[in-house]
């Protein structure tokens, strides 16, 4: 194989795993510092999708302009759905081991909720629409341009995401809640302010992730639960808390996934990424990079 | 809090006396005409089935219904009856299906019922109706081992894989196609027409330089794409369904892969596929087998579609044709025998039927009247190109760039 054509190959694994790693940081701030498992992730990114493409469709917006619409979007309902359910969760939970059982309870339900709702509101079809389609070439390799400006947003919000936890005030109040939630909240940090904040942002990412994937993908109401599963193994792989572990699982898984498919098989893709997935529960299981 | 159970329940009894006035009501109308045909099925509005289910099945069974009882109902025997349609969702779940036809034919004992989604639907299905001695005409099954059942109840309206097959590798060998790479979905529908592939290119002198699987779902076909661009096949062919009929076609536009022919199973015959493609569509090729162009029928049963449910709902290509002459088949055996299930059984069975597709008619479960055919994007319009004699257009070949 030619050196153009690994080129081609790996970049358009990392085209995958740019949205796997979008899709995993948010899952990531909810589960790492909240211990939230939220099944019910996926369904969020597919809501992103079907604003974005409903606003296409009916009102002829374009879909860059819904980006920050639905980050906005989703992000105000993760906040009214922190303040309905998980709040109230937190209040009535004897402990942190009870909190996550019951609030994965409640995200399988959230799950069915939102699904549901997506169904009645739009129908079971399959939807899609023609943007950014038209390919540009990268040396020799061609891409989609919705493909492109995926990867690019990708690394440009985790990036955002990555830096905002490191060199703000508010990002080290995050890293100390999840380091010691108790220890946290001893010096003052407070919670009530920013367990919804960042639920909401988890929320708002997924929403972002489901506009970018409605450019590129066709949409239907199940669309989301398989990224739910992608982003869990991503974490895993990253490590529960760690935000460069999801960006850097979440690219690699991408591109494992590409090579496996060109040299054997797409339908020996799942038994690769589960493969991975029970190898570091295994050997590594906080994650390749976590160090402890 | 001790009130509230109270009122509740008030309110219940008043939508309960509502309802059954409302039910009341409204069959005294009807029943002094006649009693209503009650139609039984169960169809996926929720699930992976759905994005087929609902363009291809359920809308064409709500608008025969709609026409019939429109007319005064369904005619039995010389006497008009309105229809009853008793549906519900099957989740698309096998075991919710096949309990749900068990109590629609078992308990309730509906008087006929119309087809469940997809071949894995059917297959569970069509054993049971057998059973149950109920005539079963299944739109959108497409699987060798179904017919190989041999079920005197069941009756396959589509095209089977191998004449499928059959049409499509003598088109390209007609075209002086020499090679050929095929992906295919890994389930009974990829499998089989995978298998029946292989078979009719046997002796052809074309040669599959690659052939892949890949599963239900999958997010990305580039890497097999792109390996296969590397070996400039005359054709490819895509075993596929929908959601990866779409991926496929807008991922080898991505990376440039355009060989002379360029194939998608389900869902390239779709409104969809022109809407998401757009000027790219032109010249793919996939399974189809009518248009508005086919028959008298096939316009008239096209515009009460877009009629009814809008311009941006139009029935698709393949089988939303099949389902609309299995309900044509049904209209006319109930119009001839009755109600009497073993009678229209033999009706379907022995009979050749007109239908908007052309005659169709059956040896044990398969439809033989109407041949495997192939059809071509053509400026927004998705033409029959082969076999010649049910052809709406001719062929473009080769294909145009993706644009």
């Amino acid at each position: 194989m030619s050196l153009g054509s690994w080129a081609e190959l790996i970049a358009s694994g990392l085209i995958t795993g740019g949205v796997y790693a979008l899709v995993a940081l948010g899952l990531n701030l909810q589960y790492g510092l909240m211990r939230i498992l939220n099944i019910a992730h996926g369904e969020f990114l597919m809501l992103g999708a079907f604003l974005t493409w409903a606003a296409h469709e009916s009102l002829g917006w374009s879909p860059l302009l819904m980006l920050p619409v639905s980050f906005l979007l989703l992000g105000a309902l993760g906040l009214a759905i922190h303040r309905l359910v998980f709040r109230r969760l937190t209040l009535t939970s004897a402990n942190l081991d009870v909190f996550e059982a019951r609030g994965l309870m409640v995200s399988f339900g959230l799950m069915f909720l939102v699904q549901n709702f997506a169904q009645s509101v739009w129908g079971g079809d399959l939807r899609g629409y023609d943007y950014l389609a038209e390919p540009v070439a990268i040396g020799g390799a061609q891409f989609a341009g919705n493909k492109l400006l995926l990867l690019g947003l990708a690394l440009v919000i985790s990036g955002a995401l990555i830096a905002l936890l490191r060199l703000t005030l508010l990002g080290k109040g995050v890293r100390a809640l999840m380091q010691s939630p108790t220890g946290a909240q001893l010096v003052g940090i407070d919670t009530e302010r920013l367990h919804p904040l960042m639920f909401g942002l988890g929320l708002g990412l997924s929403g972002l992730a489901g506009c970018l994937l409605s450019m590129s993908y066709t949409i239907s109401p199940g669309m989301g639960e398989p990224y739910t599963v992608t982003a869990l193994i991503v974490i895993t792989l990253g490590g529960f808390g760690s935000m460069t572990g999801a960006l850097v699982g979440g690219l690699g898984l991408g591109v494992v996934e590409a090579l496996g498919m060109h040299f054997s098989n797409p339908s020996l893709k799942s038994l690769l990424s589960y493969g991975i997935f029970i190898a570091v529960l295994l050997w590594r299981p906080n994650g390749l990079f976590t160090r402890k | 809090m001790s009130q509230k159970p109270a009122a509740g329940l008030k309110r219940r009894t008043l939508v309960q006396a509502a309802a059954a006035s409302a039910a009341l009501g409204f069959p005294a109308i009807a029943s002094a005409q006649a009693a209503p045909v009650r139609i039984g099925y169960t169809m996926a509005r929720t699930g992976p089935w759905t994005t087929g289910a609902q363009v291809s099945q359920e809308p064409n069974y709500l608008l025969w219904a709609e026409q019939q009882n429109a007319a005064g109902g369904l005619l039995v025997k010389g006497v008009r009856r309105p229809i009853e349609l008793i549906a519900s969702d099957d989740r698309s779940d096998i075991e919710t299906c096949v309990r749900s036809y068990e109590k629609l034919m078992g308990s309730d004992k509906v008087d006929l019922i119309l087809a469940p989604w997809g071949s894995n639907a059917n297959f569970a299905v069509a054993p049971l109706a057998n059973r149950f001695g109920y005539p079963l005409l299944g739109p959108t099954a497409l699987s060798r081992r179904l017919i190989e059942m041999k079920l005197p109840y069941f009756f396959s309206l589509l095209q089977q894989p191998a004449p499928m097959m059959n049409a499509l590798v003598d088109m390209l060998k007609a075209q002086g196609v020499r090679t050929m790479t095929a992906i295919y979905v890994d389930d009974l529908f990829g499998l089989e027409n995978y298998a029946a592939l292989k078979v009719a290119l046997q002796g052809t002198g074309i040669s599959l330089l690659e052939d892949k699987s890949y599963p239900l779902g999958v997010k990305d076909l580039s890497p097999v794409l792109r390996s296969m661009k590397d070996k400039q096949p005359d054709a490819f062919v895509g075993l596929t369904y929908p959601p990866d009929t779409i991926l496929a076609s807008r991922q080898a536009k991505e990376i440039g892969f355009n060989p002379k022919f360029f194939y998608g199973s389900v869902g390239t015959a779709f409104q969809l596929y022109r809407n998401v493609m757009a000027a790219s569509a032109e010249g793919v090729l996939g399974m189809g087998s009518w248009n508005s162009k086919s028959s008298p029928a096939a316009k008239a049963y096209f515009d009460a579609h877009v009629k009814k449910f809008g311009a941006a709902k139009e029935p698709d290509r393949w089988a939303s044709g099949a389902t609309w002459a299995g309900l044509e088949i049904l209209t006319a055996a109930v119009a001839k025998v009755g109600l009497d299930k073993k009678a229209i059984r033999d009706f379907v069975a022995a009979g050749t039927h007109e239908t908007l597709l052309g005659k169709i008619r059956f040896a044990g479960s398969e439809n033989i009247g109407t041949p495997g055919t192939v059809g071509q994007w053509q400026k927004g319009e998705f033409e029959v190109v082969w076999p010649k004699a049910n052809a709406t257009a001719t062929l473009i070949a080769p294909k145009p760039n993706w644009v």
